[in-house]
């Protein structure tokens, strides 16, 4: 009951908000909801599936692209809208079946190689718009309705988010969802019970994705233009802070890593863009941070804001799954026996 | 009670493992030349105990005093796979430094490891690897040699020449030895003195014949009640 | 005939340079099963000190050693950072060394501006059987074939090499034994700063550094490593070699730029073929 009360709470809070934001605050309101979202994805793979993805932007990348290419080449935007989800679960899926065979760095790296083949076939690509990028993508309607002030498209973003939120939750009360929480605690003990790991993980893989690749469609309507240069690496990695810091495996950690990091950039950027600074402070500024903030939740903050916090003191903050998934055990030693509770008296022969 | 230190000597002894307790104040005591056997269930914390002498692990409070210098054999023998014979052994001389890595005397103790100097360790057989464990903890000069579950996924016949290399040691070079064992039967054989753990408790002790005569300790771990051989 | 030569000697000179990158990430791997993002930064880092020290009057040769040494230094302190703390798994640390090497990024940015950096290398070029190569990519070829020889018999040959490839071997048996793992891995970190900041110093004469071309550098160097399945340097000399060979071939003769590509998918499939070749080889710790 709580829960819901909270859940009610804070979906008033981001309905109620838009309207009173400034016109910059608005775009980062916006900007928030889409990486709030790719961060959900991206926490279930890492959380539940045990992947890390450094590759993730590829995903949104590709929403991104399929979304406008679609419109710019005359097709309903909301089609184009629609597509950008299924075109990168697609991506991922067909990526998946062979990189998901590699394991932890073998799979970080390979998910690195793959955006970084997938920029620059998009910085070469002239039917994508080569290096200047992709122009003139048209507004957003639905239904009649078009999108034509930031205030809508704000909106969007957070329905996106509230969607992948839904998804999430269904899927992990769902019995595919135990399967998964099994398969994060221990592959091994997964397996033996029946669960198809491989099958399981490129679902995971694919619905990350899925998401990602929503909220990089809603991006395209919402900028109007779409460059390669708008998805570096390093936004990969930003995505993975966001998601280390809030903690892997839940929601809200997603959404907490992502507000975090969001402000955290924005106080840099205003203090990166004070006159006298020099050009590239803002992003090395950023760049530090994200470093220092991520170096330290993984040593000392190992699950997370989120599950620190939880543990910290009583449940404020809903949680999606009931189980934590736990970080991988390193196979600590057997409890004591447990089992046979014999005791007989001390033989004293003469020892002691 | 004799107040002499003696060559190894653990005092109330706990160990944990995040909210585990793997032991819960754990006190024995092994002399010089001394056979002394530890047996008990899986799990009972008898490697643990193991690591923490040999200071792999940190125990959360109790002393443990070593009067001399303590080589450690681990459970499954734990070869340096990809490293030839000759290298597990030299490691084994780490702590000597340089000059005392030499390892001719580990092959005087076992000749049968000889030919196999240039093998890769991982391509040994279960019996060759344990010697070359016990070898390898040769190598240190200890005083005593703590023994982690010697006749483990090893045949009889494999046992019986380790224990007879081990009889030898200790009677020629007054070599203390740590019996850690899950086969029972064979570790009160061969050990004078012994302690049952369970549970991360020491639930008795006393020398072996007793113990083996003990029926319950029988019962529970020798398949019934066994003639004291001694 | 000359011509093929020349991209030959060329394109191995440019495969030493990844492979010496790549050998850095092997000795920090072997040891600690720490896949080192930050590999890059060393060599950057020391690229860039090198020109800033040549700017400011010390000798070349003076110059280079003071930036690998810096770049140990380097290497040393991205380990402490990294597997310092007791417990830490060595995923938990391929992420620290990821926020580590954007960190570097920013450092280097920080001092060093955002503007490429090249210094001069050996002038001229040498007629090798008809066929002009010049001649630094030589020395480059020159100083990375008796590196590697080095290492593998430092890792063979001396007690430290072998505590070293005892860490990679069986950790806990290491730990039996006496040996400080900890520290292992911490040598193993400068000793792959070293390498980086090695690769770094003779590369950059003949490709322009800057903080971003970290990510080439690192990439290829991880292409050539992943070949050897990060644990044998020989194979990743000879991935390297292939590499840049092959980059330097298909760019000479294709006329293309597609290096990165044919680096990256090499490596990916490199990486599905080893895996499909040992599907039981779970990694208890990643």
């Amino acid at each position: 009951m709580r829960r819901h009360l909270l859940v009610a709470a804070a979906v008033a809070v981001v309905v109620a908000l838009p309207p009173l934001l400034s016109s910059s605050h608005l775009a980062v309101f916006t900007l928030l909801g889409l990486a709030a979202t790719v961060t959900v994805g991206l926490s279930l793979l890492m959380g539940y599936a045990g992947q890390v993805s450094l590759g993730q932007a590829s995903f949104y990348a590709i929403g991104a692209y399929t979304a406008g290419l679609l419109s710019v080449h005359g097709v309903p935007t909301l089609v184009g809208l629609a597509a950008a989800p299924v075109a990168a679960a697609l991506f991922a899926t067909v990526v998946g079946v062979s990189l998901l065979r590699l394991r932890g760095h073998h799979l970080a790296f390979a998910t690195l190689a793959t955006q970084l083949i997938l920029l620059s076939l998009l910085a070469r690509g002239e039917w994508a718009g080569g290096a200047i990028g992709l122009q003139g993508i048209p507004r957003l309607s639905i239904g009649g309705y078009e999108f034509a002030d930031d205030l809508g498209y704000a909106y969007l973003a957070w329905a996106a988010l509230g969607l992948t939120v839904l998804l999430t939750a269904n899927v992990m009360a769902s019995r595919p969802g135990r399967g998964l929480r099994a398969l994060a605690t221990s592959e091994v003990a997964a397996a033996a019970s029946g669960v198809p790991v491989g099958r399981y993980r490129l679902a995971v893989f694919a619905l990350s994705a899925a998401f990602a690749g929503l909220a990089g469609g809603v991006y395209a309507f919402y900028l109007g233009y779409l460059a390669p240069g708008s998805f570096p690496i390093l936004l990969s990695i930003e995505y993975v802070v966001m998601a280390v810091v809030g903690g892997l495996g839940t929601v809200w950690g997603a959404v907490a890593g992502a507000t975090a990091i969001m402000l955290l950039v924005q106080l840099l950027t205003t203090i990166g863009t004070q006159p006298g600074m020099p050009s590239y402070a803002p992003s090395v500024l950023s760049y530090a941070v994200y470093a220092v903030v991520l170096v330290l939740v993984v040593l000392f903050l190992p699950r997370g804001i989120v599950p620190a916090a939880q543990d910290a003191r009583a449940r404020l903050l809903p949680r999606l799954a009931s189980d934590r998934p736990k970080e991988r055990p390193d196979g600590g030693p057997q409890g004591p026996g447990g089992r046979r509770h014999r005791r007989w008296p001390r033989s004293r022969a003469g020892l002691r | 009670m004799n107040a002499a230190r003696g060559l190894l000597r653990v005092d109330d002894l706990v160990v944990r493992y995040g909210a585990a307790t793997a032991l819960d104040g754990v006190s024995m005591s092994v002399e010089a030349a001394e056979m002394v056997a530890l047996i008990g269930p899986n799990g009972a914390g008898k490697s643990t105990l193991v690591n923490t002498l040999s200071g792999i692990v940190r125990p959360a409070s109790g002393t443990v005093h070593i009067g001399g210098r303590l080589a450690h054999v681990p459970e499954g023998r734990e070869m340096f796979a990809d490293l030839t014979v000759d290298d597990n052994l030299r490691l084994g001389g780490w702590r000597n430094g340089r000059r005392g890595r030499d390892t001719g005397h580990v092959y005087e103790v076992f000749p049968e490891l000889a030919p196999l100097r240039r093998q890769r360790a991982g391509r040994l057989s279960g019996g060759q690897q344990q010697m070359v464990a016990v070898g390898r903890a040769l190598m240190a000069r200890p005083d005593v040699l703590a023994v982690d579950e010697l006749s483990l996924g090893l045949a009889p016949m494999v046992v019986a020449s380790l224990v007879r290399h081990l009889r030898e040691l200790h009677r020629e070079r007054g070599l203390a030895v740590l019996l850690i064992e899950q086969n029972a039967r064979m570790a009160l054989e061969l050990c004078t003195r012994a302690y049952v753990l369970e549970a991360g408790r020491v639930v008795a002790e006393g020398p072996a014949a007793d113990l083996a005569a003990d029926s319950r300790v029988a019962a529970a771990y020798l398949g019934g009640p066994v003639e004291a051989t001694r | 005939m000359s011509q093929l030569l020349e991209y030959l000697l060329t394109g191995a000179g440019i495969g030493a340079g990844f492979a010496l990158v790549g050998s850095g990430l092997v000795v920090i791997y072997r040891v600690t099963r720490v896949v080192n993002f930050a590999q890059g930064a060393f060599a950057v880092i020391a690229a860039m000190l090198t020109s800033s020290l040549l700017a400011s009057g010390l000798p070349h040769g003076a110059a280079e050693l003071v930036a690998v040494a810096a770049a140990a230094a380097t290497g040393l302190l991205v380990g402490v950072v990294a597997i310092g703390k007791p417990g830490t798994s060595p995923r938990a640390a391929l992420i620290v060394t990821l926020g580590l090497g954007v960190f570097a990024y920013a450092v280097e940015v920080l001092i060093w501006g955002d503007q490429p950096r090249s210094f001069p290398g050996l002038a001229g070029a040498v007629e090798v059987a008809g066929a002009r190569v010049p001649t630094h990519y030589l020395l480059v070829i020159g100083v990375t074939l008796p590196v590697f020889a080095l290492l593998a018999v430092f890792f063979a040959r001396t007690d430290l090499g072998k505590a070293l490839s005892a860490c990679a071997s069986n950790r806990y048996a290491a730990r039996v034994v006496g040996i400080d793992v900890t520290r292992m891995g911490l040598l193993s970190f400068a000793l792959g700063g070293a390498l980086g900041g090695l690769a770094g110093v003779l590369v950059t004469p003949v490709q322009q550094v800057t903080f971003d071309s970290d990510v080439t550098l690192i990439v290829n160097g991880f292409a050539a490593a992943v070949l050897g399945g990060l644990t044998r340097p020989a194979v990743t000399l000879a991935g390297g070699l292939l590499l840049g060979v092959a980059q330097t071939v298909i760019a000479g003769y294709g006329g293309g730029a597609y290096q990165l590509e044919l680096a990256l998918g090499l490596m990916l499939a490199a990486m599905v073929v080893q895996a499909a070749r040992t599907p039981a080889q779970q990694e208890a710790t990643l």
